[in-house]
């Protein structure tokens, strides 16, 4: 009977965990990737996802050819998107849908009125301001402004003032233009930033280049360059920074935010720079964007390489992983939200090495669209539920309403326990409103010592103001309770020594 | 002169860092018993000082208890401190037994342990700005141990300065060495058992098929 009773309980045991484990699978078989998170140790913990890929779109999908090795994917102040088609000389304009093609442009007006066409265009931007699309053409040696009816404004071609080396080609890469109308380009052959040019098109110099990541080899040279003799010095190897390749700019902010791929460099993978050039993240130089482990397998390391940078209208920073084929969104103060996509043939996931250009769309980043150039298509991905309400709460809470994030946060918690800005974000509501000893609490929970450690002064001040009374009245109790104590015994042991000096007694064995 | 309960005698040789050892030693006091509650609360009190510190001090992650550290960190390194000590001395004149090496110095990290046992209450009231009282009672501890360690070192084996100062370095090094060969002869064992183990699973093998 008792076995059988047992056998019972094994059974509903092995149950259970089937169900459990079927309901996991479900959960997870909407994406095909295990969706992840870091906790504060760095560790990665199973996670939401913010995000999930809806939908794949070819250039068949969209009414026209096939995508020929694009290179570059943007929105424009519309929401309409444009594709560089690279292999196809062309680019797309796509409605704000990503059903159809709007327009091909391929062909356009020269100011003496002739003919011109791109030849393996790289990048593309359109200033929300003047409506005038930038156009990053490659193989032509040059970047064509042009205005909506595809007449080119102007026609930026390799500088000719001595600031830039001569001997250098002119292939622009990536190009955007500022507020300002000053126009950067982003070129494959130089460490020295940007080449930026004035709203004329005149060559003004470099914009933003990365740091010299302070290796020991790059000590040991600053250190032999000092010493050595001016002649020595010109055959010394010159220490120079990785060069960044892709770049976006906040519109609202006018920051522009860089991207470097290069494997051989763990510092200033991505730049904030002001218009001032200034690096905003220098302080964050060592920060690991994207994932925080680098795989080794059968000789090859694999680590994170940001291909392209996207500034959400939310200020969200998106980052683009060719390695692994991930999308790593953080918010404007560089915390991590999200991370999304694989490598592989389902939606969501793609080629090896393939993907180049990230966007998003939406007041509140509702859609994050990947272009993968192998595949030639691009990836829609749409917010979850989960993911509106992280927005949602992230929002405020970098606005400084931490009280009003208070309710989104916990509902943040209802949904994944795991996620670690949740029981930030509840801390700082809770300080705000008061409560010290819930601060205290989610502080604890978010492994975050210092906003404890405010949380705790507040709250001791105030257990202090209520309760210093009492805790005078018991110091002094005790203190006086311990002196009559002492003096008590010491009558007794005065006492009894009295008693035995009076009366010798001989002494034992042992005490010799 | 100096008729002390054994608890009295604990508390002369803390409170009389340059003679305490010296009349511990001449009123042959001194229990072995107390040794192992010494080390046990010594035990106590790194867990305690990792575990139950305030928050704004310690901010350990639970998930990243082990107890092996904390065994290691107290009854193995006062192990090898007695058994390199003992070791050493014996070959220097020392005239101290491993008995009263191992009493003496359990004596001399009772202001350590207390201090410890302080700050773990100290965090409670305490906030980050408040540090250096916390850093304080930790050093008064420490340096307090320190020399009880010192004196009792000298006293237990009757030497002189300059020796004894000589006797605790060549002790440490004694303790690495010690340290050394256990790491060495564990992973021997383990090397061992690992070969035991594949044999028998290979004959287990052969057998069934």
């Amino acid at each position: 009977m008792k076995k059988h009773l047992l056998r019972q309980i094994a059974s509903a045991g092995i149950a259970a965990v089937m169900a459990a484990s079927a309901l996991v699978t479900t959960v997870s078989a909407d994406e095909p990737y295990d969706v992840y998170n870091y906790n504060y140790l760095g560790e990665a913990v199973p996670s939401q996802a913010g995000y999930l890929a809806e939908r794949s779109v070819s250039g068949l999908d969209l009414g026209t050819t096939a995508l020929k090795a694009p290179s570059d994917l943007f929105k424009d102040i519309d929401n309409n998107f444009y594709i560089v088609d690279s292999g196809n000389n062309r680019i797309l304009k796509i409605n704000p849908e990503f059903t159809e093609v709007l327009e091909i442009l391929d062909t356009f007006t020269m100011p003496d009125g002739s003919k011109t066409t791109l030849k393996n265009p790289k990048g593309i931007y359109v200033s929300p301001d003047t409506g005038l699309i930038y156009i990053a053409d490659n193989e032509n040696s040059r970047a064509l402004v042009v205005d909506a009816d595809l007449k080119v404004q102007m026609e930026i071609v390799k500088p000719t003032s001595t600031v830039y080396d001569q001997a250098l080609t002119f292939l622009p890469q990536k190009i955007l233009c500022d507020n300002a109308g000053n126009v950067y380009i982003v070129l494959n052959n130089t460490t020295k930033g940007a080449a930026m040019f004035d709203r004329n098109g005149e060559f003004i110099g470099y914009y933003g280049a990365n740091a010299v990541a302070a290796t020991a080899e790059v000590i040991a040279n600053h250190f032999w360059n000092a010493i050595a003799s001016e002649e020595e010095k010109k055959y010394r190897a010159r220490s120079t920074p990785t060069a960044f390749d892709n770049f976006d700019i906040d519109i609202t902010k006018g920051f522009i935010y860089t991207s470097t791929s290069s494997g051989s460099t763990d510092t200033d993978i991505v730049k904030k720079v002001n218009p001032e050039g200034h690096n905003l993240f220098s302080h964050m130089s060592n920060f690991m964007w994207g994932d925080l482990f680098s795989t080794w397998y059968s000789g090859t390391t694999y680590k994170t390489k940001i291909v392209d940078i996207d500034i959400g209208d939310d200020g969200s920073i998106n980052c683009l992983d060719a390695t692994t084929g991930r999308v790593f969104q953080y918010d404007e103060e560089a915390s991590l939200l999200f991370i999304m996509g694989t490598i592989g043939e389902q939606v969501g996931a793609f080629s090896s090495g393939g993907v180049v250009a990230v966007e998003t769309m939406g007041e509140n980043c509702e859609s994050v669209l990947v272009l993968d150039a192998t595949k030639g298509t691009v990836t829609i991905f749409e917010q979850t539920v989960f993911g509106g309400i992280v927005h949602d709460a992230t929002a405020l809470y970098n606005g400084g309403y931490y009280e009003e994030a208070l309710d989104p946060w916990l509902e943040v918690l209802k949904r994944d326990g795991n996620y670690r800005r949740a029981y930030l974000g509840i801390a700082s509501a809770y300080y705000n409103m008061g409560q010290y000893q819930d601060a205290m609490e989610y502080a604890k929970k978010a492994d975050a010592s210092g906003r404890y450690n405010k949380a705790f002064e507040r709250y001791r001040s105030e257990f202090l103001k209520a309760n210093l009374t009492w805790i005078l009245v018991a110091v002094v109790a005790l203190f006086v309770v311990w002196q009559v104590a002492k003096r008590l015994l010491k009558k007794r042991r005065d006492a009894k020594l009295a008693a035995a000096a009076a009366v010798p007694v001989p002494k034992t064995p042992e005490e010799e | 002169m100096l008729d002390l309960t054994q608890p009295q005698f604990v508390k002369h040789a803390i409170f009389h860092p340059f003679e305490g050892f010296e009349d511990l030693r001449w009123k042959k006091a001194g229990k072995l018993s107390y040794t192992f509650i010494i080390i046990f609360f010594l035990f106590l009190s790194m867990i305690a000082y990792d575990r139950w510190c305030g928050f704004q001090f310690r901010p350990l992650p639970d998930a990243m208890f082990s107890v092996v550290p904390y065994i290691m960190m107290s009854v193995v390194y006062f192990g090898a401190w007695v058994i390199g000590n003992w070791s050493v001395c014996t070959l220097l004149d020392g005239e101290g037994t491993m008995k009263n090496i191992c009493i003496y110095s359990s004596y001399a990290l009772i202001p350590y342990i207390v201090a410890t046992f302080i700050e773990v209450v100290l965090s409670h009231i305490l906030i980050q700005d408040e540090q250096v009282f916390f850093t304080t009672v930790y050093y008064i501890g420490l340096i307090w141990s320190g020399m009880l360690l010192f004196s009792a070192i000298k006293a237990v084996h009757q030497y002189t300065f300059t020796k004894t100062v000589i006797a605790i370095v060549l002790t440490l090094i004694a303790m690495l060495i010690i340290l050394f060969l256990a790491v060495l002869l564990l992973s021997l064992f383990q090397n061992f058992y690992v070969f035991v183990y594949s044999i028998y699973t290979e004959i287990l093998y052969r057998v069934r098929v």
